[in-house]
């Protein structure tokens, strides 16, 4: 009972919070409610039992990538607000095409009925454990072809980066 | 999988290359080494293998794509070699594309959600980098930026649908997924959403009008070469991962995509032909074109039956080596002339001869005029699709087919009928061969079309 009530609460904050970042002129401002946002949304992985993923969802998300967006936001000094005037056609249409996608799915999740799950609840499923059997098992090629994808980047982002030698 | 090992390890060894110095033997070693990726790939021909918890599937259908897509990036190799000859940059060239490549053959062989995502990152991230490659030229910074940030969205899409197919059948793997849409209880509208929002982001991969927005820009921003890598083995793979999804695993449901299928494919191939009609750079010409070509395959994959595999095969076959062709003559030319307008092209025909033959034999492919390879890629589009049943769709495209001759024609004119008068270019040892490959390819596919319509 306690977990549904919680289930309410947590995700009124996440949809408010989500329209701050989109509502909210000041670029510092959106960054802080992004914060906020997945901090709600971590909630909701404990909900659903799985810690880890709520652990690093906090680490990784609300840690090191937001403080990332807020060096570059302060170093390409976007602090005030900048952002050019969008025309009106292209408000609409942008409001049109997000409006009939909403539609869609508030439609679509209107009819949804309740899945049970087949298989028998187990309360250790968010644990690392289980988390790394699962990635080293079922998942091993995706978890290695990852590597390349990074190696990838990595290789383009020095790429990028380096001066010609001349 | 031995051709994703052989690629993955080519590309680390590529990255080796600066450490240990042997830069210079870069080249020859990578095209051996796609040779033999190539013939690793062909020897598991009939030898359906499931790899790692059904996570990709070799089967004939991916062998398949796979080999055309390695002989492709062969030939793109022996176009390109003037983009590995800067110093700085030469290894990272080297192995994004290599990268890029294993990317492409994972989207061939996927049967997986996982790996569906994973290919399309690992063929796009090198691919945002290579377009920006050439740091000094404002449009291709330009371009990188613009086909990151709309690649990301198209990503964010797909990602979407994944996640909601994933909600509404309980698992990424493809043949669960097709088992639980086809058995007898409801499927939930979720998973509709699911499949709207991925071919949202499939048909940004392959450029589809309405979603073709940063190809023309892209294209034209980019660097030739990369341009060329974009329109045909990209455009292949992505190609290969929709047919995979769309009509193995959503066959059963082809009631809900397929008139928004119809409907992309008359959008594509009238809105690609037409814009073409109007520009005046060969580069940004072809870029539409290419977006035109998507809307064929896309009638093949509207069809969905045992015709479409292989019509989408040697379509994209042709297409792709009339591309290579086309890509290289305009890389030299505009190269020799310092631009792409059509009227560098005057009086090609006296001054560089073979150039202008193969341009014509490519042009007339890319058309689809007997007796090129071209014309059976249509006519077998055209024939599944029409045993489908979408004769309205095939009267389209045979309109939208013949705007397009107008504008390949007007190329043609410009190289034979037209006064200019401009020295000779010389041509590389590469670019000779690669032309004259490309040439004979097209003839021989279009004179015999047998041996790949046979293959699926």
């Amino acid at each position: 009972m306690v977990t549904t009530y919680l289930f309410y609460f947590l995700s009124f904050l996440a949809i408010m919070f989500g329209l701050m970042v989109v509502l909210s002129k000041n670029p510092i401002h959106s960054v802080l409610y992004l914060v906020l946002c997945f901090f709600t949304i971590a909630g909701h992985y404990v909900l659903l039992n799985a810690q880890f993923l709520a652990v690093v969802h906090v680490i990784v998300y609300s840690g090191a990538i937001m403080v990332l967006f807020l060096f570059v936001i302060m170093l390409l000094n976007l602090n005030k607000e900048t952002e050019p005037h969008k025309s009106i056609w292209l408000k609409g249409s942008a409001a049109i095409a997000a409006g009939s996608l909403l539609l869609v799915m508030v439609g679509s999740l209107k009819g949804a009925t309740t899945i049970q799950s087949t298989n028998a609840f187990n309360p250790n499923i968010g644990l690392i454990e289980n988390l790394g059997t699962t990635l080293f098992k079922d998942f091993l090629l995706p978890f290695e072809v990852s590597s390349i994808l990074l190696l990838a980047a990595m290789v383009g982002a020095v790429m990028l980066g380096k001066k010609s030698i001349k | 999988m031995k051709a994703l090992i052989l690629l993955s390890s080519l590309g680390v060894i590529s990255l080796l290359a600066e450490l240990f110095s042997f830069k210079k033997l870069l080249y020859p070693l990578v095209l051996l080494g796609l040779i033999a990726t190539f013939v690793f790939n062909i020897c598991d021909w009939n030898a359906t293998n499931n790899v790692f918890y059904k996570m990709l599937q070799f089967d004939n259908y991916a062998i398949a794509f796979s080999s055309v897509i390695i002989i492709i990036a062969f030939l793109w190799f022996l176009m390109a070699e003037g983009f590995f000859k800067e110093e700085t940059n030469l290894t990272d060239h080297y192995a994004l594309v290599l990268f890029a490549l294993v990317g492409a053959v994972i989207l061939t062989s996927y049967t997986n959600m996982a790996m569906l995502f994973l290919g399309i990152e690992i063929l796009s991230i090198p691919m945002y980098i290579l377009v920006g490659s050439s740091k000094n030229d404002l449009s291709s910074n330009e371009a990188s930026f613009k086909y990151l940030i709309m690649g990301a969205f198209a990503t964010g899409f797909l990602l979407f649908g994944i996640a909601l197919i994933y909600g509404a059948t309980g698992s990424f793997d493809l043949t669960e997924i097709k088992t639980a849409i086809s058995s007898a209880g409801v499927t939930p509208q979720i998973f509709y959403v699911g499949m709207l929002l991925m071919l949202v982001g499939l048909s940004f991969k392959v450029s589809a009008v309405p979603f073709h927005f940063w190809a023309p820009d892209v294209y034209e921003g980019a660097p030739t070469v990369i341009t060329a890598f974009m329109a045909t083995i990209v455009k292949l793979a992505a190609f290969a991962a929709f047919l995979r999804l769309f009509d193995v695993t959503f066959y059963r449901v082809s009631g809900s995509w397929g008139l928004v299928v119809w409907m992309l494919a008359a959008l594509t191939m009238l809105v690609g032909n037409i814009t073409a009609v109007f520009q005046t750079r060969v580069k940004r010409m072809l870029a539409y074109s290419s977006v035109a070509h998507a809307g064929y395959m896309l009638l093949a994959l509207l069809a969905a039956n045992h015709y479409s595999n292989s019509a989408i095969l040697f379509y994209g076959t042709a297409y792709s080596i009339g591309s290579i062709a086309t890509f290289t003559i305009v890389s030299i030319v505009a190269g020799a002339r310092g631009d792409d307008g059509i009227h560098s092209f005057n009086g090609l025909g006296k001054s560089n001869p073979m150039l202008a033959v193969v341009m014509t034999i490519a042009l007339l492919s890319l058309a689809g005029i007997p007796p090129t390879a071209g014309f059976f890629a249509k006519y077998y589009i055209f024939t599944s699709s029409f045993i489908a049943g979408n004769v309205g769709l095939v009267l389209i495209a045979i309109i939208a087919s013949l705007i397009g001759v107008y504008y390949y024609f007007r190329l043609i004119i410009a190289m034979y009928f037209k006064e200019g008068n401009h020295e000779a270019i010389p041509l590389d040892l590469n670019h000779k061969l690669l032309l004259i490959v490309t040439a004979i390819a097209i003839l021989v596919l279009g004179i015999c079309p047998d041996f790949i319509i046979r293959l699926l």
